[in-house]
């Protein structure tokens, strides 16, 4: 039972991947990503790792995602923007994810009510993360915040590169 | 943790230490200088630190971690090649971008990355190494922020390097699911265990394999390199051609050892054919190249080709540790030469913001104008080419013997046929440097300050030491290894 549902979330996730790829269009692209995203939260939580599975909604399809929409919704201001928005939302864009999110809703309640059945047979609890994280791999948490560091000083000096020459531009002018 | 686990990373500790008082000093007060010297200070003091984490070594920190004698040597030999390419970019740098206070903060994070490689025992360590390695290479190579070419050899950088990690994370995650540990030892016992399924294994191996193959551009996995190395700034190409492939290579190797990957047979033949590949297909491509900058990329394709040998060997060969010492020697002796080859590049185009003098034209008669740097690359080249006196000859040698002494004679016709090859383009660029000043059109190029003078003397004082007087290095590697 428990399988099947984990089969079918990851079939989900490996179309709505497929379905972003061939998008032609940035903003619906997105919304299959995070359809994709939802689908691999349910494996996690399926083969027994809530923990992974919340965070992986609250992190990459809550933050990450949402930002990227934000940011290209951003960037169609104006009375031609609303046309093209409203373009976007008509009929067969919203319906096929819509669908998709709505079956992993589905499984998600079925796993719910059959739980703690899990495809792995054991549950990985927040604590036991917490547990392991602080412990034997704390060396790897010092590595990865050094590694976040590089990526944050790395966005800054390449970010910087487009406003110095705007500023050099309006210098200029 | 205790103390002596606090001990035994000394070096990291440095090296974050750094990093953080570096980062502080950026943002309390912009000075290039002050943080050039702080850099290069912190790698010096990391490298220095080695010398007393050895006295708890070997000792397993966490189960991430090995602080053996081993990873303290790389450790010290990616600090001082770090330390080098902070002095070689003071220079280089201020005229390329602005803010160039955290090309600094990078490099240190880069050799961190290179570091924590060097003692990894477990794939979550090696992941997190090469991610820090990698991503601060991004930046490095992107970071002059006046030209459009470092961008571009970033960007495709980027997307290749990244596709290559997701390749051996999936690898990673294959072969926890089919023996259920990350860590290298204990992954060794399960793989002998006979109920470990079988199925998995094969795309495991492949997909890490061609992961790690991409970072170390061995053919055929080498396209990225030319464009990557001709984009990016001449000091981080340095550090990417010597320090982030030594550090891949020598987490490569101690995956085998520890995980006694050598019982595959398949897997060593495989690693023994991208030798082969690399080394023809590396020289031949650094002989049509008019560029030393992309002569140099293709010649370390070839370098990373000659070193691979040594997973054939070790199979064949009866004295393994003769095979290891060999690689680790080789790499010593390649990484000095490397830094030193770029740091040429670097010296003679330090003052153009624009452009570097990296076409044979632009080095044409550089014996006349510049000898103490022209001296540099012809030593480098001399090693490289593998010439006696030099360290690259030594090191060459040590690779024969240790393929001789397994009998290994297809390997060593592809270095043979290789090495010679390599001569031509090797002596070419010393040909152009010799021209007389009437032959040439004239180019001019300062040369600032004494950090370049002292560097290019280090360098040139430690390859020809490494070649002449190599017993003290090789009783070290023997003690280690035995």
């Amino acid at each position: 039972m428990m399988e099947t549902l984990f089969y079918l979330a990851a079939v989900v996730a490996l179309a709505a991947t497929g379905l972003a790829l061939t998008r032609a269009n940035a903003a619906h692209a997105l919304i299959y990503l995070i359809v994709s995203l939802l689908a691999v939260a349910v494996t996690f939580f399926l083969m027994g790792a809530p923990f992974a599975a919340a965070l992986e909604i609250v992190i990459y399809a809550g933050a990450i995602m949402v930002l990227f929409v934000f940011v290209i919704m951003m960037l169609n201001v104006g009375e031609e923007g609303i046309t093209r928005e409203r373009e976007w939302l008509s009929g067969r864009n919203w319906i096929v994810p819509g669908l998709l999110a709505a079956l992993l809703l589905l499984e998600l309640v079925i796993a719910l009510r059959h739980a703690p059945t899990t495809t792995a047979g054991v549950d990985v609890t927040p604590k036991a993360v917490g547990l392991t994280l602080f412990g034997p791999y704390v060396l790897a948490v010092e590595i990865a915040s050094m590694l976040l560091l590089s990526g944050l000083v790395g966005a800054y000096h390449l970010g910087r590169r487009f406003i110095v020459r705007r500023e050099r531009r309006g210098g200029a002018s | 943790m205790n103390v002596n686990h606090f001990h035994a990373l000394l070096p990291l500790l440095v090296l974050a230490t750094g990093i953080v008082v570096l980062m502080l000093q950026i943002a309390w007060k912009r000075n290039i200088g002050l943080s050039a010297a702080l850099a290069a200070l912190t790698l010096a003091l990391a490298a220095l630190s080695c010398r007393f984490a050895v006295e708890v070594a070997p000792l397993q920190v966490t189960p991430l971690l090995q602080a053996d004698r081993f990873a303290l040597l790389f450790c010290t030999l990616f600090c001082l090649a770090g330390a080098a390419t902070a002095l070689l970019s003071r220079d280089y740098i201020v005229m390329r971008g602005d803010q160039p206070g955290e090309f600094f903060l990078l490099l240190l994070l880069a050799t961190m990355g290179a570091c924590v490689l060097a003692y990894a025992v477990h794939l979550a360590s090696l992941l997190l190494g090469l991610e820090l390695l990698s991503v601060s290479l991004y930046t490095l190579i992107a970071y002059p922020n006046k030209t459009v070419l470092p961008l571009e050899a970033a960007a495709k950088y980027l997307v290749l390097s990244g596709a290559a990690s997701a390749t051996a994370l999936f690898g990673f995650a294959l072969l926890y699911a089919a023996t259920g540990t990350l860590e290298f030892a204990t992954l060794g016992q399960k793989l002998g265990v006979t109920d470990t399924p079988q199925s998995m294994l094969l795309p495991a191996a492949a997909m890490i394999f061609t992961g790690l193959a991409f970072k170390l551009s061995l053919v055929p996995f080498h396209l990225w390199t030319a464009d990557v190395y001709d984009g990016a700034p001449a000091p981080v190409t340095g550090f990417l051609a010597s320090v982030a492939k030594g550090a891949v290579f020598v987490v490569l190797l101690r995956l085998f050892l520890d995980a006694d990957l050598f019982r595959y047979r398949i897997l060593v033949e495989v690693t023994g054919l991208l030798a082969i590949l690399s080394m023809l297909g590396g020289n031949l491509l650094a002989l049509l190249q008019t560029n030393i900058k992309r002569m140099l990329a293709y010649s370390s394709i070839a370098h990373l080709g000659y070193l691979m040998i040594i997973f054939m060997v070790c199979i064949t060969s009866a004295d393994k540790a003769l095979a290891v010492e060999a690689a680790i020697y080789y790499l010593i002796a390649y990484t000095a030469t490397t830094v030193a080859a770029f740091g040429l590049l670097t010296l003679i185009s330090a003052d153009q913001a624009e452009r570097e003098n990296i076409q044979l034209q632009q080095v044409s008669g550089l014996f006349w104008r510049q000898p103490l740097p022209a001296c540099l690359m012809l030593v480098a080249l001399l090693s490289l080419a593998g010439i006696p006196l030099t360290a690259g000859f030594i090191a060459k040698f040590y690779l024969v013997n240790a393929a001789v002494s397994g009998h290994n004679w297809v390997l060593l016709a592809a270095l043979v046929v290789g090495s010679s090859i390599a001569i031509y383009y090797y002596l070419r660029v010393i040909y152009y440097m010799t021209r007389r000043p009437e032959e040439h059109p004239v180019v001019q190029e300062t040369i600032s300050g004494w950090r370049g003078r002292i560097l290019s003397g280090v360098l040139i004082g430690s390859i020809l030491l490494l070649g002449v007087a190599p017993q003290s290095l090789m009783h070290y590697l023997r003690a280690i290894l035995h």
